[in-house]
């Protein structure tokens, strides 16, 4: 069928399944090379300067096959190095607000934490809950979560502040990018973010050593709206980057970053920086809202779609760095079979850790009030006064001593229990 | 504020130690994070009680805080 303002031009054509075209039938030169069409298998022929008939395109298929490498900018495993960059694990708080008190806390999101230099801007927490009321306009592009931050004033930042959120990927999960070698890997930063503020907002990355840096911008330029960000940030070919189970590279996303640490966006320096300089703000206007989720930091030139992995494998990954064990289903609960060394104490393993952690973590428990002892005959015991778990190694918790009970029989087993559907322990070696 | 840690066998523990505020114990591992505070802390003053609660001052706390690993 004509068509104005064009010219038809036609190729060669079969119908004829199977047949392909022969070489001496396809001319290939630089003053013009001839194709062939098979109507029929949907394939597309041309000769190549070896005189070879080879097939250029050919009909969709949901099978692809494939004879050699597949060379891509990102990897299929592990794509995405940031952990929990979906928001959707919180086994500190589970949802609820969490206001950080120290320079760099841990008590929302897994993984992500917190820094502040002041206490009382901000609080964190993970949200919406799927029950809330527009909960369905709240979450973009699939996410069912995200980390919300509010501004609990308007606080005027001096030179040094530094409100921020982190998080370090370790140096093994780190290492292949070869940052601090002239072989660096590129890398995209890519999120989704919300705020009722507009402008220009800021963040970095940065050396476990906090000597390096590379501050970044990025604009919201609609408030109350969720817009994907993407950052292409070309590796660092100096500095000392972790690539064991220490801190390999710090993604920092500012809230209200004084001058000392806000730098020039968009190149390398060697200092500690958490922001871009002259960037918004989050804490510096009352009630300002800050939401992040879709967080991936990946190989590569480009960014690609999120890399959801399965909520058990996510969680795994999160246990590196934190585990908490819960007994919610009923007090009395057997938590683990102790043997009693006095008539106020136990000790032994109270249990394995699903994940190996990162190293020796921090161990505690939610209250000396949930846990009591019993005694061989299985009465239970009036509850600690302490416990010191200095039996826990990165593969599990353990009571080293514990007093302050009474009852107990030097020797013999005793069976911790639970008083509470509150009660937990916890292991935390995060970076 | 921290305190030192009496083992079962009533000598004191030396590598792990109590974090008051909250009954955690830290382990003294240096890729332990919460250990590297307690090191910035007591240099800078926050309390160490020994294990019967009494606060470690003056050389003696210098001496304990040259032992840390």
């Amino acid at each position: 069928m004509s068509q104005t303002g064009y010219s038809k031009v036609q190729i060669y054509s079969s119908s004829t399944a199977t047949n392909t075209p022969s070489a001496s039938n396809l001319t290939n030169d630089t003053n013009g090379s001839e194709l062939a069409i098979n109507i029929t298998d949907g394939k597309l022929f041309y000769k190549d300067n070896g005189g070879t008939v080879q097939v250029i395109a050919s009909k969709a298929s949901n099978i692809g096959n494939f004879s050699n490498t597949i060379n891509v900018p990102n990897t299929f495993g592990f794509k995405n190095r940031i952990i929990n960059g979906q928001m959707s694990i919180d086994q500190r708080a589970s949802g609820a607000s969490f206001t950080p008190s120290t320079t760099t806390a841990y008590g929302t999101c897994d993984r992500w934490a917190i820094a502040v230099s002041q206490n009382s801007k901000l609080t964190a927490q993970q949200t919406p809950s799927a029950t809330e009321t527009n909960y369905a306009g709240r979450v973009v592009a699939g996410f069912q979560n995200y980390l919300a931050i509010t501004s609990s004033s308007a606080y005027s930042i001096s030179s040094s502040d530094n409100f921020n959120i982190q998080q370090w990927i370790e140096g093994f999960n780190a290492a292949d990018l070869q940052w601090g070698t002239s072989s660096a890997q590129t890398i995209t930063l890519s999120f989704w973010v919300y705020s009722s503020l507009t402008g220009t907002f800021g963040g970095a990355l940065q050396n476990y050593s906090s000597n390096r840096s590379y501050p970044f911008s990025y604009s919201i330029p609609v408030a109350s709206t969720w817009t994907q960000i993407s950052i292409v940030i070309t590796g660092d070919t100096t500095g000392t980057w972790g690539k064991t189970n220490s801190g390999g590279i710090g993604v920092i996303f500012g809230l209200g970053v004084g001058s000392t640490y806000s730098g020039s966006a968009g190149a390398w320096a060697g200092s500690n920086y958490s922001s871009a300089t002259g960037a918004t703000s989050v804490v510096g206007t009352n009630g300002a809202t800050f939401y992040l989720t879709g967080v991936q930091f990946e190989k590569g030139t480009q960014a690609t779609s999120f890399d959801y992995r399965p909520y058990g494998t996510e969680l795994a990954l999160c246990q590196r760095y934190y585990t908490r064990i819960l007994y919610p289903t009923f007090a009395g609960c057997d938590v683990a079979n102790l043997q009693a060394y006095a008539t106020s104490g136990v000790f032994g393993k109270v249990v394995d850790l699903p994940v190996q952690m990162r190293a020796i973590p921090t161990c505690g428990y939610s209250s000396l009030a949930h846990f009591a002892p019993s005694s061989a005959n299985s009465a239970t015991q009036s509850v600690f006064t302490a416990i010191s778990l200095t039996n826990s190694t990165p593969n599990q918790i353990g009571i080293g001593a514990a007093s302050g009970s009474s009852g107990l029989v030097a020797g013999n087993a005793s069976v911790l229990v639970t008083a509470s559907t509150s009660a937990w322990f916890d292991a935390s070696v995060e970076l | 504020m921290f305190q030192l840690i009496l083992d079962r066998n009533g000598t004191v523990n030396s590598n792990w130690i109590k974090r008051l505020s909250d009954g955690a114990s830290i382990p003294f591992d240096f890729n332990n994070t919460d250990y590297q505070q307690f090191k910035k802390d007591i240099q800078n003053g926050v309390v160490l009680n020994d294990a019967s609660g009494n606060p470690i001052t003056g050389s003696d706390l210098t001496t304990f805080i040259g032992t840390l690993p």
